[in-house]
């Protein structure tokens, strides 16, 4: 005869538990298997202070049961958490894309402006270009900053801009008539003026529909 | 509300948590006492419930011991937050004129 009150205090019983929990994904393990196993202990011994075989018995197959239904749900929800980074990491490369295609659209504007002499398009061909480089470049910043530190989106990418804004017209400002005798700095200027507004103004509106979105889940 | 309806263990551990902070055992307790034996929270759905919970900002983690002297210091204590205690409003609401409802069809007795 055993005596119930061994049955899920012994090491042997709590190593099965161990063993059990096997079953769920190594991160939620990892993170709350512990105080799963703390949890069968109380409930273990309080199933044993009823003094009833079937208590225990009661226990076990609550124990179970809860594994059979929780751990598969624990697996779908890893899936779903590692398809939402493959979304992620394509929507990523399809921005990449984006900024290689405006470059590419850009450069062939500024050649063909250039050669037949339409200003009109020389100067979509400036604002594409800034466009497409301070996009690549400045958002990447803002990622980056966003990710590490705890600096406010919205206030980052401001500084993130206009520092990468900056940065380029001063120096094409400085050096830009030596190095190409058909540069036309009102036109490069207007083409990072134009560039600033979109992307600051991108961010401005993301910040304002995430902060909306968070009042609305608040305040509901 | 994106949140609502709550499964049931979820809103059963909003209500435990919604007078005090609470560790997973008290949890569990305060829930089979509440429910008269009807409601058992196994330590999966348990803790299933409270990992999602605290993604989803409706409890956090309290760095106090209520009784520090007759408690292990590896458990972990839960309570809500004001944005979980909103959600547990809402739900508490919804589940009224659910019942309401009820009443009005003769479903449920006026007690």
């Amino acid at each position: 005869m055993y005596k119930s009150s061994q049955l899920s205090r012994s090491p042997a019983s709590q190593r099965l538990y161990a063993l059990m929990l096997k079953a769920y994904p190594a991160q939620f393990r990892r993170e709350y298997g512990p105080h799963m196993a703390q949890l069968f202990r109380d409930c273990g011994r309080a199933a044993e202070s009823h003094q009833s075989p079937f208590g225990l018995v009661r226990f076990w197959l609550i124990i179970m049961l809860d594994l059979v239904n929780t751990a598969p749900k624990e697996h779908l929800d890893n899936l779903r958490k590692e398809s939402s980074v493959m979304n992620n990491l394509r929507r990523d490369a399809l921005a990449l894309f984006g900024c290689i295609a405006i470059i590419v659209v850009a450069l062939l504007l500024l050649n063909y402006g250039r050669a037949h002499q339409v200003s009109s398009i020389l100067l979509l061909g400036y604002a594409l270009d800034a466009i497409a480089v301070t996009g690549a470049i400045g958002n990447f910043i803002v990622f980056l900053l966003v990710k590490t530190t705890k600096l406010n989106p919205l206030r980052a990418a401001l500084w993130t801009f206009l520092i990468v804004h900056a940065v380029p017209v001063i120096t094409l400002a400085v050096i830009g008539g030596s190095i190409d005798p058909q540069f036309r700095l009102g036109a490069v200027v207007m083409g990072y003026v134009v560039s600033f507004v979109f992307w600051y103004g991108l961010h401005w509106m993301w910040a304002l529909t995430k902060g909306n979105r968070l009042a609305g889940e608040g305040g509901q | 509300m994106d949140f609502l309806p709550l499964t049931p263990a979820m809103f059963h551990i909003l209500l435990a948590l919604a007078d005090r902070e609470r560790h997973g055992y008290h949890i569990m307790q305060e829930v089979e006492e509440r429910t008269e034996g009807s409601v058992r929270l196994g330590p999966g759905t348990l803790y299933g419930s409270i990992k999602r919970m605290l993604s989803d900002g409706l409890v956090e983690e309290s760095g106090e011991r209520p009784d520090p002297e007759m408690d292990d210091e590896r458990r972990r204590y839960y309570r809500l937050t004001d944005f979980g205690y909103r959600v547990a409003t809402a739900e508490a609401e919804r589940l009224a004129r659910l019942v309401k409802s009820a009443r009005s069809k003769k479903l449920l007795s006026r007690v």
